[in-house]
């Protein structure tokens, strides 16, 4: 585990939250609410574009061939694994979850590393609307099944109190370590984290995650492309043969 | 005079300001309904945010006193 590959992890999971978003853009509670959710959609899927450029400038891109065909590869967390069917999903994905991977950028974006602290300085600005977004809808109230899952998840991806982050914020590379990334989340969220008990010896340190599992096959076809040949012309698709 | 009003339950109806350059006064770009200002903002962020505004700023309809309106003497 290095830096770059923290990087992909939060790439890989602003790529799913920004599809997952962007699911909802017709089918969230009001109009402003579907154009917050298309909005937020489209700022996530830039941010993972940027952070996958920041691979290279960091001296490692682990990016394998197997991310075309194994939808295991990819790094996202269990939460994005399948299309959310409530609201509520949305709302304990965009305050929690939303808010962990931003705190992480704030940890990144005050710590040592200077392609980090200059590329990634302006997603905290988009960030502020999500939070303010996610923050408010969460005070209205939500089931806590999907809330607790949202913190578990968090918890779990910020990571195990000696592994990767921790190390890399005793390297000065990142500003805060796991359990000060827990505590910022919970300040800016004005909330305590439910207790999780977190067995680290079955997280993935490469995926962050503890449940096994991976994308649904139409969502990881659509990220290769293979949803949008569907709709090209037969011309087209003769031609590639 | 029954003016229309798009609110319901605990949503409040904000207008939204916005200009492109200093030299041009705030104008009214639009408007959105959210239950609080934290929700308002993101809504009139997401919604207006397509041009490049300079400064953006809402203001709750309700608190917009009004001297006339149209059709009045």
């Amino acid at each position: 585990m290095s830096l770059s590959d923290l990087v992909l992890s939060i790439a890989d999971n602003k790529q799913m939250l920004g599809l997952r978003y962007a699911e909802w853009a017709t089918r969230a509670p009001s109009l402003e609410a579907d154009i917050a959710a298309a909005a937020m959609g489209l700022d996530d899927l830039g941010h993972s574009r940027v952070l996958l450029g920041c691979l290279e400038p960091l001296g490692e891109d682990p990016r394998g061939q197997e991310r075309e065909t194994d939808s295991g590869s990819l790094r996202s967390l269990p939460y994005f694994d399948e299309p959310w069917t409530e609201w509520a999903q949305f709302v304990a994905a965009n305050a929690i979850l939303d808010t962990a991977f931003t705190v992480m950028i704030e940890a990144c974006v005050n710590g040592s590393v200077e392609v980090l602290q200059h590329r990634l300085r302006k997603m905290l600005m988009e960030e502020r609307y999500h939070f303010l977004h996610g923050r408010s809808w969460l005070k209205s109230g939500i089931n806590a099944e999907p809330l607790n899952r949202a913190w578990t998840e968090a918890i779990e991806w910020f990571g195990p109190p000696d592994g990767e982050v921790a190390l890399l914020h005793r390297e000065g590379k990142l500003s805060l370590g796991p359990k000060e990334l827990q505590a910022r989340l919970e300040e800016q969220l004005e909330t305590k984290a439910p207790k999780v008990e977190v067995d680290w010896k079955g997280w993935d340190p490469v995926r962050r995650r503890s449940k096994p599992g991976a994308i649904d096959e139409h969502t990881f076809s659509m990220l290769r492309g293979l949803e949008e040949k569907k709709f090209a012309p037969t011309s087209a698709q003769s031609k590639e043969v | 005079m029954t003016r229309y009003k798009r609110v319901s339950g605990d949503a409040v109806e904000y207008e939204v300001f916005a200009r492109k350059t200093r030299g041009e006064p705030l104008h009214q770009v639009g408007s959105v309904v959210a239950p609080d200002d934290d929700l308002a903002v993101a809504y009139a962020r997401a919604t207006y945010d397509e041009e490049r505004w300079i400064e953006m700023a809402i203001v709750r309809k309700d608190d917009i006193i009004e001297l006339w309106q149209p059709g009045e003497p």
